[in-house]
């Protein structure tokens, strides 16, 4: 069957088109090049007009796993405040900073969104977190295995391991747990807490395995560089939202020597300790430094004000922070010497100092780095805010009064102390597309995706234009997602269940003799029983996988 | 293993039994019996014997033999006329928790498990204050100091000494530096034998004691005046030295089962404990343990927080989830009529039959289960680990564990009977 979009305005950076008229043609739910005449169009739709993108990628969404159903179970105020009937299609769901997975699918597809990827998968419950995206319907999933604060690789680097033979753990890892990437959050610092550390920064020695911060991650990035992994080590840097940490995240992107590297939530780590309240922004130093590090993409993690919850791998900044929780209560785990989490509720106000000036750190990140290749538009949903709030983190970045207008609402002194009322730069509707589309498909090495072209997915969402931008972010027209309209007017009208998206690269199967002894010896799970096969995903889980390339061994 | 595939001897077995979810038993079976099994302990052994056993695989309408379909149309017949169904027990895996949490949308069902008392206990600390809680591996090596809370936790969870509280090997804690302390009603001629090989303390504190010692321990860590008065001399003394344990221990853990804390107000013990751990974290590290899982407690209760985003105990009849810990608890529901159909179901064990009530009832049990009053609608479905592969979460609510299966069957899943229900259900409406 033929369908053709006839007459959208189309922007597709990773085509360089920006804003021309162009049509699409789908065949079999992907995108094919124009047919000869005489072929019958089956399917049209008449797109003058309106804007076409490609479905939206969010990298960097905690939407499964353990940790997020602790922060639903932790919650039923917010979703005793925010529930959704179920419809003749629909299933019913509720909550507002930590949805229900079906809630979440739907939410996130009306809001033109076609992918979308948890970055804190800890190994052992991957499982789970696969269970969850799977029930999380309409998108298309994939998550990234926490490594760096397992005893078990820790173990390897203290003791010397060949980089040859961590590689393998590496790649074993992504095989056993089904992810697509590989993230280290707080490096050896989850692990440092265990042992009573209280604080690690990137070149302070871990109390047990005397080994760095700054050695975890060059090992990782590292060893994901030499797997032809295409997505760089997604980094969670050390001293999370502590003032002054702006140090320690430019240590960070020195200790990737060049590799490439993505930091994310960067926001929580741009903060200088200046001023009278010893707190303030540092977020011209870490701009400028990645506008010099070609080798480094970051993702903000912008907060909006209000009420919401944060949820994290880090274990030991969480539990430092819990005296900010809101309302009181707070839960924390130490997990299967693998990694760890914490869930701290937290409203940010626009009339605390430290508050307006975080959301302002957001917005200069966005503003000073150059590139729109490089930078990625996330709240680190549920953290920063839901993920609800990107239509209104859209228009902060390209309507300047309106930014302005917030601005002069917020704590004075937090207003006077940052750079944004100078920062006069908008940004357009094609960088809107790069950072929210081609550029997460780039880093994540997703050629199926993120663009318009002959061969991609069909994955693409059709906006009304409006002079306000949040309005035509809120509501697309029309979404499709593998040929198929899923949302008409921002409403759901065909429910659908996506496939999660992983990658295999080659190791030696050698190391599960290591692994195994592990296991056997200290683990109270098996081996056997922590691997996750394709016929579970398919059959028991109930996402199959789609496999994507690595660029091969080096 | 998550396998379909069948072989005469399987290694490597996850043992539904309890919540400590061992997944090392060895079974060999052959035309579809047990032979042999390894490891196991005796919850393990009448699980899969039961499991086992053969049974009449035929469903029932009010005690007489039916087809599948007949089954399946009845159901579906009554939970159409049904205003205020209660979906209980949901003794099942994951898939077939997700398919119960389908239909139960669908009709406007209330949910809640066989063991919500005990569950409850827990969940309502989580909700209110939040805990520190730990794992199994975390517990196997590093603990130095244990506290086990309550007296009914080792037969609870049978090889909870062996497989985490004084295993074999351990990365950080050797075997000499572990000391083990057994709060709660013990006397000391009833103590479980491999508890000998530990450093063991016995501090006996009755069940409705629990929270004044919690109490009095966070008082002493935090050295604010205390009054002992509650306890004994012998016994006050030897938490004043627990105390002094808690704070120099590099590691502690504290144990209990909320379904053993079978008493009023239960939970407020439990927060007791967990804000005693809250105030070690200061200075140095100490974990929750709570003990639970058996019976899929922890398993449907999971599934219902993702998708719904409430716990169980959660209703669904105004077309969106409303939840509430004790409007919602099934016994008080029947007790007070406010209910008119009963599904019920139990996959796990034979044991766990419906209760009495005056509603309309429909089972989706085990094949061994037997009635004193036949339910209308009786569908005997397989046994998840055996009969079908599938998952289920163990005591930390972080490891959904993989169940294989072990023989050929005709039984159907839990989630197999929801899909054809939910068909039905749809088939009528005209959807």
């Amino acid at each position: 069957m033929l369908t053709k979009l006839t007459g959208g305005t189309l922007y597709d950076p990773a085509n360089a088109i920006e804003g021309k008229v162009r049509d699409i043609y789908i065949r079999d739910g992907r995108i094919v090049s124009t047919p000869p005449a005489s072929e019958p169009v089956h399917r049209s739709y008449a797109l003058d007009g309106k804007i076409v993108m490609a479905g939206a990628i969010d990298l960097h969404t905690h939407i499964g796993g353990g940790k997020v159903n602790i922060a639903r179970t932790m919650l039923p105020e917010d979703h005793r405040e925010h529930v959704r009937r179920s419809t003749t299609l629909t299933r019913s769901g509720s909550g507002h900073a930590t949805p229900s997975t079906l809630a979440a699918g739907y939410r996130y597809a009306e809001m033109g969104y076609t992918s979308c990827f948890e970055p804190a998968i800890l190994p052992v419950n991957a499982r789970q977190a696969h269970m969850e995206m799977a029930d999380t319907p309409m998108i298309d999933t994939g998550g990234y295995a926490m490594l760096g604060n397992d005893d078990l690789l820790l173990e390897m680097i203290a003791e010397g391991a060949e980089q040859e033979t961590i590689n393998d753990y590496v790649a074993w890892t992504l095989h056993a747990t089904q992810c697509i990437g590989i993230k280290v959050v707080n490096p050896g610092g989850i692990n440092a807490f265990k042992f009573n550390a209280r604080e690690l920064d990137v070149d302070d020695l871990h109390p047990h395995y005397r080994i760095s911060p700054r050695k975890i991650l060059r090992t990782l990035s590292l060893a994901l560089n030499n797997l032809g992994v295409p997505h760089p080590l997604h980094v969670h840097a050390s001293n999370l939202g502590v003032p002054g940490n702006f140090h320690s995240t430019l240590s960070t992107m020195d200790a990737a020597e060049g590799l490439p590297i993505h930091l994310t939530h960067v926001q929580f780590h741009s903060y200088g300790a200046e001023g009278d309240r010893k707190f303030s922004s540092s977020a011209a130093e870490i701009a400028e430094a990645v506008n010099r590090h070609p080798n480094i993409s970051i993702d903000v993690g912008q907060i909006m004000f209000g009420q919401t919850v944060t949820v994290s791998g880090d274990t030991m900044r969480q539990y430092a922070n819990h005296g900010h929780a809101h309302p009181n209560k707070w839960t924390c785990m130490d997990i299967e010497c693998d990694a760890g989490c914490g869930v701290v509720p937290f409203r940010y106000r626009d009339k605390n100092f430290v508050n307006a000036l975080q959301w302002a750190i957001g917005l200069e990140l966005f503003l000073m780095i150059d590139d729109p290749w490089r930078v990625f538009l996330t709240t680190d949903h549920p953290n920063g805010a839901p993920f609800t709030s990107y239509p209104h983190l859209i228009r902060l970045l390209m309507d300047r009064s309106f930014r302005n207008d917030l601005l002069s609402q917020i704590n004075p002194d937090a207003a006077a102390s940052s750079h944004l009322s100078t920062l006069d730069r908008v940004y357009s509707l094609y960088e809107i597309a790069i950072m929210t589309r081609a550029a997460p498909a780039r880093i994540l090495g997703l050629t199926d995706r993120g663009h318009l072209a002959p061969g991609a997915i069909a994955d693409i969402a059709v906006y009304h234009q409006a002079d306000n931008p949040e309005r035509m972010f809120q509501q697309p027209m029309l979404v499709f997602k593998q040929g198929e309209v899923v949302v008409e007017e921002g409403r759901i009208t065909r429910p659908i269940n996506g496939t999660t998206q992983v990658v295999r690269p080659d190791y030696d199967p050698g190391i599960e003799k290591r692994l195994g002894d592990w296991f056997e010896q200290y683990h109270s799970i098996k081996l056997q029983n922590f691997r996750i096969s394709d016929d579970e995903m398919a059959a028991g889980i109930g996402s199959a996988v789609t496999i994507h390339p690595c660029r091969g061994r080096n | 293993m998550w396998h379909n595939k069948i072989g005469n001897i399987t290694n490597a077995v996850t043992c539904p039994g309890c919540g400590l979810s061992c997944d090392d038993l060895q079974l060999e079976v052959s035309d579809g019996q047990l032979v042999s099994l390894e490891k196991g302990c005796t919850l393990a052994r009448s699980f899969f014997d039961t499991a086992l056993t053969p049974h009449d695989h035929n469903p029932m309408i009010d005690g007489s033999r039916t087809s599948l379909d007949d089954a399946i149309a009845q159901s579906a017949e009554l939970l159409r006329k049904a205003h205020a169904p209660l979906f209980a027990g949901l003794v099942t895996d994951v898939n077939g928790m997700r398919g119960t949490l389908e239909v139960a949308d669908h009709c406007g069902a209330i949910l809640d498990h066989c063991n919500g008392d005990g569950l409850f206990r827990n969940i309502r600390v989580l909700q209110d204050n939040g805990w520190f809680a730990t794992t199994f591996t975390e517990v196997r090596n590093r603990a130095d100091l244990m506290i086990v809370v309550g007296n009914q936790c080792f037969d609870r969870f049978p090889r909870l000494i062996e497989r985490v509280l004084n295993p074999e090997h351990s990365l950080f804690s050797s075997a000499s530096e572990r000391k083990l302390i057994l709060l709660g009603p013990w006397d000391n001629g009833s103590l479980p034998t491999d508890i000998e090989a530990m450093a063991c303390t016995v501090i006996p504190v009755e069940h409705r004691q629990l929270s004044d010692a919690a109490g009095v321990l966070r008082g002493l860590v935090s050295g604010r005046p205390v009054n002992m008065q509650a306890f004994g001399d012998k016994t006050g003394d030897q938490l004043v030295e627990l105390a002094t344990q808690l704070k120099t221990a590099k590691y502690s853990v504290i144990a209990w089962s909320a379904t053993e804390l079978d008493f009023p107000h239960a939970e407020l013990t439990i927060q007791c404990l967990v804000d005693l751990i809250k105030d070690l974290n200061l200075t140095t590290r100490s974990a929750a343990l709570p003990l639970a899982g058996t019976l899929a407690d922890v398993t449907s209760n999971q599934v219902c927080t993702w998708q719904l985003g409430y716990p169980l105990r959660t209703r669904l009849q105004r077309s969106y989830p409303e939840h509430d810990p004790l409007i919602n608890r099934y016994q008080t529901l029947i007790a007070q009529k406010e209910t008119d159909l009963l599904m019920w179901i139990s996959s796990l064990s034979p044991q766990v039959v419906p209760p009495v009530t005056d509603s309309p009832t429909i089972v989706l049990g085990h094949p061994g289960m037997t009635f004193e009053n036949d339910p209308d609608v009786y569908i005997p479905v397989g046994v998840p680990g055996v009969d079908h592969p599938g998952h289920w979460y163990r005591s930390d609510a972080v490891c959904p564990m993989p169940l294989g299966r072990l023989r050929e069957s005709d039984l159907p899943a839990v989630s197999q009977i929801m899909m054809l229900l939910n068909n039905k259900l749809l088939q009528a409406t005209g959807e």
